[in-house]
């Protein structure tokens, strides 16, 4: 039983140290994909859920009820450049999900039983989500062709980091639901801001 | 063996000439070249905001904007992270020049393809901001 474990490992190492100059090769010069600065065919749409238009209030008034609503959902302020209309903000938050972390620790445990014999204490659980780096931009831009309206263009991203502090995840945050209550806060932001203006 | 001699030396090859071209002669005039875009216009802030809009719309975050110095840095992250930087400066004192550089995860994109799409973006956007200006 030994021996033939013992065989079957000394098969497999010079077959690993024949692919890693392979991996090396696609690790160091990976290319950069195709649509990485073309619209996509999502575009329009995503433009969609990520605009809002404000009639009847300045730009000032917009960017200023913006790092209300910002500072009420705990974001600091990394950049705000009033010229452009634009502002910067992040955060640092929570990503545990319950489900996906039980679905996560069962796949752990599980790889846990398989490689019991090594060991793995130090392992188990460390692969599931722990922190969320979220990065958010909003613009501000005039309308082109209503001199009394904005629009207001809000683009999120997050990294989300795993237990044993490694990368897990780094996206751009498409999800509609998050973009329309921000947009739900801000409007009422915007309100508050114009009346007590 | 031989093989793998073979495959390291195709890696060190792949990757030399990458690095060799920053300081090859000739090589950065054309790297300006395929990085830059001039407008007809003078309209600072109508350039700066367009290139802004076209940043957002290609998926990017932006790090920093000034309007002073006009540079815009951002950010894009997806199963990749790509950072840019556009600076507008004037030309010839009628023309902008707005010219953008990039890094695909460490290393700078020296590829004609991604300069040329990012611009045929912009030119989209500035379209509109040069007809509002006329």
């Amino acid at each position: 039983m030994t021996l033939r474990i013992t065989h079957h490992d000394s098969d497999r190492v010079p077959r690993f140290v024949l692919l890693a100059p392979v991996i090396l090769l696609i690790g160091a010069c990976a290319t950069i994909p195709d649509d990485a600065f073309r619209l996509s065919e999502s575009a329009l749409e995503t433009r969609q859920l990520q605009t809002r238009e404000y009639e009847g209030v300045t730009e000032i008034e917009i960017l200023s009820a913006s790092s209300a609503v910002l500072q009420d959902l705990g974001y600091a302020l990394d950049e705000v450049e009033k010229e452009l209309g634009v502002l910067s903000a992040s955060k640092r938050a929570d990503a545990k999900n319950a489900a996906e972390t039980a679905g996560k620790i069962a796949m752990d445990v599980a790889d846990c039983l398989l490689t019991i014999f090594l060991g793995c204490e130090s392992d188990s659980f460390q692969s599931s989500k722990d922190v969320q780096d979220i990065k958010l931009t909003l613009v501000v831009l005039p309308d082109l062709d209503n001199s009394n309206a904005h629009t207001v263009r809000v683009t999120i991203q997050r990294v989300i980091w795993a237990r044993n502090g490694e990368l897990y995840d780094q996206e751009t945050v498409n999800d509609a639901d998050v973009y329309q209550a921000f947009f739900d806060k801000l409007s009422k932001s915007v309100f508050l801001e114009k009346e007590s203006g | 063996m031989r093989i793998l001699i073979v495959m390291t030396l195709l890696v060190l090859a792949g990757c030399a000439t990458q690095t060799a071209a920053i300081t090859a002669g000739g090589s950065q005039v054309e790297l300006r070249q395929m990085q830059t875009r001039e407008y007809d216009t003078l309209d600072k802030r109508g350039t700066l905001r367009s290139v802004v809009a076209t940043l957002q719309d290609l998926g990017f975050v932006i790090d920093k904007a000034d309007y002073e110095l006009a540079t815009i840095s951002a950010t894009k992250l997806q199963n990749y992270e790509i950072r840019m930087t556009v600076i507008v400066r004037q030309r010839d004192g009628d023309r902008l020049s707005v010219r953008a550089n990039a890094r695909f995860n460490e290393k700078p994109i020296e590829d004609p393809k991604s300069y040329q799409d990012f611009f045929s973006a912009l030119d989209k956007a500035m379209f509109l901001t040069l007809h509002k200006v006329d």
